[in-house]
């Protein structure tokens, strides 16, 4: 019995010698180690968390909606807490039609949070819930719609996966309109679930709303017209922009072809950008209305000045410049009618390039507008004191100049407004979520240009382009007068010389005349079977400016006589 | 003298008395069980059964059949399963036998270790457990004279140990292998069985533990995460990791009941084989010296108990009974710590079970009959 109790107190030895190593090593973890451990610990449960609010809408000058955010779900795991990865690989692979491959990869990874798919339609996310799987998580985002598909869709751009602008409006105003982002600290268990804090969905993290100048019945007839003309002569693409002469407002901005931003992917990304904006082009003859604009308002001609134009061939240094019809001796308003590439030559010279130089830079050529868009180019004009005779010469009949189409209608808009040029813009109002106004941009005047008397004798000229003989007869409208210029520019091959074949042709004007209320441009890149912009532009100038003004309810004044003859040019 | 004499005789008609420095341990414990049972299994029970009440109840039921068990087993004299052996042996190796037999076992988690019945589970092992002290106390004790020989001390307990050891590695428990097996090893000690025979054993057993380690790729695993718990922490290393990091927010004052974190799913089984880490973690330091001290309380009664009773059966199955408990609270708690590999093993009287509840309350029962037998022993010779 003794030695039984010997023994009995080495056991009881041994479990007190344990107990101490076990009270030491609790010691050690709870005091020693605890902050580090509780910090190691806190970054487990403790995830931070963004929640971005609904990005705001972008609307038409009527209020209709051109870009719109819905909510949507969008799939993640935990893949910690995947029982199964394999099967469950194979569930969602089914469910929301994803490779296997892919999402087993994702989910047998040591991450802490995947996507598994994003922006999921109803459908797939109600497929997803029913398999009732642990570690997944649905997230509530917002996608980007736009109600009215292609639609204005270079104007207004569109969004990432993460909601943010990415081209066009969307990214020019992506401040304003994202959601506000909060950052917060929520504390999860291992199943990812949130707990203690309730989520917070605040209404006033939601972005604001755009109102734009444009309208989206005009914008539609732009795009319209333009595709058919397009169609029509097989060319590459036409951009159009209808634009309000006294404010600068634009009331569309038309590109073909068209694009769907809802489908990205099956566009091409060439189309997405807004050339009228992004794209530098030779206007050719359109430009004769600002050389017209310096030589009259520099006192150095008159609308009835006359200049010879050498019969059609001009002999310059080693070139020989040509009219596409003979011309004898014409005034300065008869060469903006017929187009006289050499009576612009020769008018202009009288006018000097220095002047001609600086009328142009006050039409705004060679810089920025300072539009409401991103990516604007600046167009180029070369400074007047590199100017050769010859270019002097090119550049004021709109060769070896290069502009953007807003530029061209932004000047062509100041001789409609009385020699004032207005700065464009395509946003006029920010409203909040519930559509209280947050701030609103006007039209906002640049600079005068040229006097009144000269805005309305170039008025005058750009009248007659119209009228019979004129090479933009095509463009006449019923029961509105109108001004217009066509321009056909030939294009610069890959050779760097000028192409026979690809041309640019184009016809700008506003109407009405007495009181414009429109100005429109359209361009036309690359007409195949025709390329003169008075069969090619002008009747697109036409169709387009007769059912805008009908659409504005504008009062017809008069009835004019169908011109059947034109010339070309 | 007269009333003194009519005292004592009151005294010899109540032969049981309470070791309240025994039971007060235990009942203090299995009420700290409850509420940690509640605050660790809340969430679990939530998400399992629908309310966050269902261990709590079930546990609080365990507990007042834990206290009736306890009553009763203290009043049954302990010599009764001296007769008693062979009958529960074979009982016990019975129940083992059947759990094994598909249709009657309830699986979970891929091990076969427990009886449904009537919606409560019921663990043969720990059962098993107690009829093995009873089986070498009562074996030891028969052969007290021979106990130094191969044949008679030591190879017969071995080889019932086996059998059992054969029956539970089936199903398969490797923890309640390796409890049974130190059981014995500690009682065969006691009981003075050549030293040389038990350090032998320790030898042949070594290769053989090895073997079936390396065998299981789970158990390879739960080795490899133990040397390195950190490394290891995205999946084998999970749960030691997370128990030490309960340890370590838990602090010296700890987070406050119901208010830990990692018994929100990141713990495994925190309600039972993690419950010391959900204790460290909401009661901290304190709380868990608390406990350690309640338990060396409980250790220090069951050791005096084996050393003052007055016949060697006694002294076994006091000895036997203390050390089951004792490595259970040992093992689990060096799990908890990261000193052990991970092993299945509830923490007596604080791990939700029932079967380890009840039959832990009996232990208690039967050593507090083993302590009272004693004094009314030492009472009858002072009264002659």
């Amino acid at each position: 019995m003794k030695q039984i109790k010997l023994r009995v107190i080495i056991i009881g030895a041994f479990f007190t010698f344990f107990f101490i190593i076990i009270g030491v090593k609790a010691m050690y973890l709870q005091v020693f180690r605890g902050s580090w451990l509780s910090q190691k610990a806190a970054n487990q449960y403790e995830v931070s968390f963004k929640s971005s609010g609904k990005r705001g809408t972008i609307f038409d000058r009527n209020l209709r909606e051109m870009a719109v955010s819905i909510d949507v779900t969008s799939i993640a795991a935990h893949p910690s807490q995947i029982e199964h990865p394999k099967s469950a690989a194979r569930l969602l692979s089914k469910a929301l039609k994803i490779d296997r491959k892919v999402l087993a990869k994702k989910l047998n990874s040591k991450k802490k949070f995947v996507w598994i798919k994003r922006k999921v339609t109803p459908k797939e996310a109600e497929a997803v819930k029913k398999l009732n799987m642990e570690g997944l998580d649905f997230i509530l985002e917002h996608k980007r719609f736009f109600p009215n598909k292609t639609l204005a869709a270079q104007l207004i751009g569109f969004t990432d996966i993460d909601d943010h602008g990415s081209e066009g409006i969307e990214y020019n105003y992506d401040d304003d309109l994202s959601g506000e982002v909060f950052q917060y600290t929520v504390l999860r268990d291992a199943h990812g679930r949130g707990f203690e804090a309730e989520k917070m969905t605040g209404l006033s993290s939601s972005g604001k709303n755009l109102v734009l100048t444009i309208d989206s019945t005009i914008q539609y007839i732009a795009e319209k017209t333009l595709g058919e003309t397009v169609k029509k002569f097989s060319a590459k693409s036409g951009m159009v922009i209808v634009m309000v002469p006294k404010t600068g407002a634009i009331l569309a901005m038309a590109h073909v072809p068209l694009f769907n931003p809802n489908a990205l992917k099956r566009s091409h990304r060439k189309y997405w950008r807004n050339r009228i904006i992004t794209d530098p082009f030779e206007p050719g003859s359109t430009m004769k209305i600002f050389s017209a604009a310096a030589a009259i308002e520099s006192g150095s001609s008159s609308p009835s000045s006359i200049f010879f134009c050498e019969n059609g061939a001009y002999k310059m240094g080693k070139h020989v410049i040509h009219d596409t019809h003979e011309h004898g001796w014409l005034s300065l308003q008869q060469i903006i009618k017929y187009s006289s590439n050499i009576g612009a030559i020769k008018f202009s010279a009288v006018t000097g390039s220095e002047y001609l130089s600086r009328t142009f830079q006050n039409f705004g050529f060679g810089s920025k507008t300072g539009i409401d868009c991103p990516g604007e180019t600046a167009g180029n004009l070369p400074p007047f004191r590199r100017w050769t005779k010859v270019d002097a010469g090119t550049i004021s009949f709109g060769q070896g100049v290069s502009v953007s189409a807003l530029q061209l209608i932004v000047a062509t808009s100041a001789v409609a407004n009385k020699g004032i040029l207005m700065k464009p813009y395509v946003v006029q109002a920010i409203t909040d979520h519930n559509g209280r106004l947050i701030k609103s941009f006007g039209p906002r005047r640049i600079r005068r240009v040229i006097s009144e008397k000269t805005a309305g004798m170039l008025s005058r000229i750009m009248q007659t382009v119209i009228t019979e003989g004129g090479t933009g007869v095509n463009a006449a409208l019923e029961g509105y007068s109108a001004c217009g210029k066509t321009g056909t520019a030939q294009k610069i091959d890959e050779n760097g010389r000028y192409s026979y074949d690809k041309y640019v042709s184009s016809f700008i004007g506003f109407a009405p005349v007495e009181n414009p209320k429109i100005a429109v441009l359209v361009v036309v890149d690359e007409p195949v079977k025709q390329h003169y912009g008075s069969i090619v532009a002008a009747p697109a100038f036409k169709a387009i400016a007769q059912k805008t003004l009908d659409y504005m309810h504008i009062a017809p004044k008069r009835k004019t006589d169908k011109v059947m003859v034109s010339l070309r040019r | 003298m007269a009333s003194d004499k009519q005292k004592k005789q009151n005294d010899r008609k109540q032969p049981m008395q309470y070791d309240i420095a025994l039971l007060f341990p235990v009942l203090f414990l299995v009420g700290i069980g409850i509420v940690m049972v509640y605050s660790a299994s809340s969430a679990l029970a939530l998400k399992k059964f629908g309310t966050s009440y269902y261990f709590l109840k079930k546990q609080s039921i365990f507990a007042l059949l834990g206290i009736v068990v306890l009553v009763i087993s203290c009043h049954i004299p302990y010599h009764i399963f001296r007769s008693l052996t062979y009958p529960l042996l074979i009982l016990a190796a019975m129940l083992l036998f059947a759990i094994l037999i598909s249709g009657f076992g309830y699986s979970a988690g891929g091990a076969k270790r427990w009886f449904r019945i009537a919606g409560f589970t019921f663990q043969p092992s720990e059962f098993a457990r107690f009829v093995l002290v009873i089986f070498l106390a009562y074996s030891m004790n028969k052969k007290m004279n021979r106990i130094k020989e191969f044949k008679v001390g030591f190879l017969p307990h071995v080889l019932v140990l086996c059998m059992f050891a054969v029956l539970i590695m089936l199903q398969p428990d490797f923890g309640s292998v390796v409890i049974f097996g130190a059981i014995t090893w500690i009682m065969l000690f006691v009981g003075g069985v050549r030293i040389s025979y038990l350090l032998g054993s320790l030898v042949l057993i070594v290769p053989i533990v090895y073997s079936l380690m390396v065998s299981a790729d789970y158990r390879i695993e739960r080795i490899m995460s133990f040397m390195n718990p950190w490394q290891y922490s995205a999946d084998k290393g999970y749960q030691v990791v997370h128990s030490l990091l309960a340890f370590g927010t838990g602090g010296i004052w700890g987070t406050g009941i119901g208010k830990g974190y990692q018994k929100l799913f990141y713990l495994p089984e925190p309600h039972t084989d993690f419950i010391f880490s959900v204790i460290g973690e909401e009661l901290g330091l304190i709380g868990v010296l608390i406990i350690l001290g309640l338990y060396t309380v409980i250790l220090w009664r069951g050791i005096s108990i084996a050393r003052n009773s007055r016949d060697a059966f006694g002294s076994f199955v006091a000895i036997g009974l203390t050390t089951a408990i004792g490595l259970q609270i040992c093992i689990n708690m060096g799990v908890a710590l990261g000193l052990l590999p991970t092993k299945g093993l509830t923490l007596p009287f604080l791990s939700y079970g029932g079967t380890s509840l009840l039959m832990n309350m009996v232990s208690i029962g039967v050593l507090m009959n083993i302590g009272a037998m004693k004094k009314v022993r030492k009472r009858v010779t002072s009264d002659r």
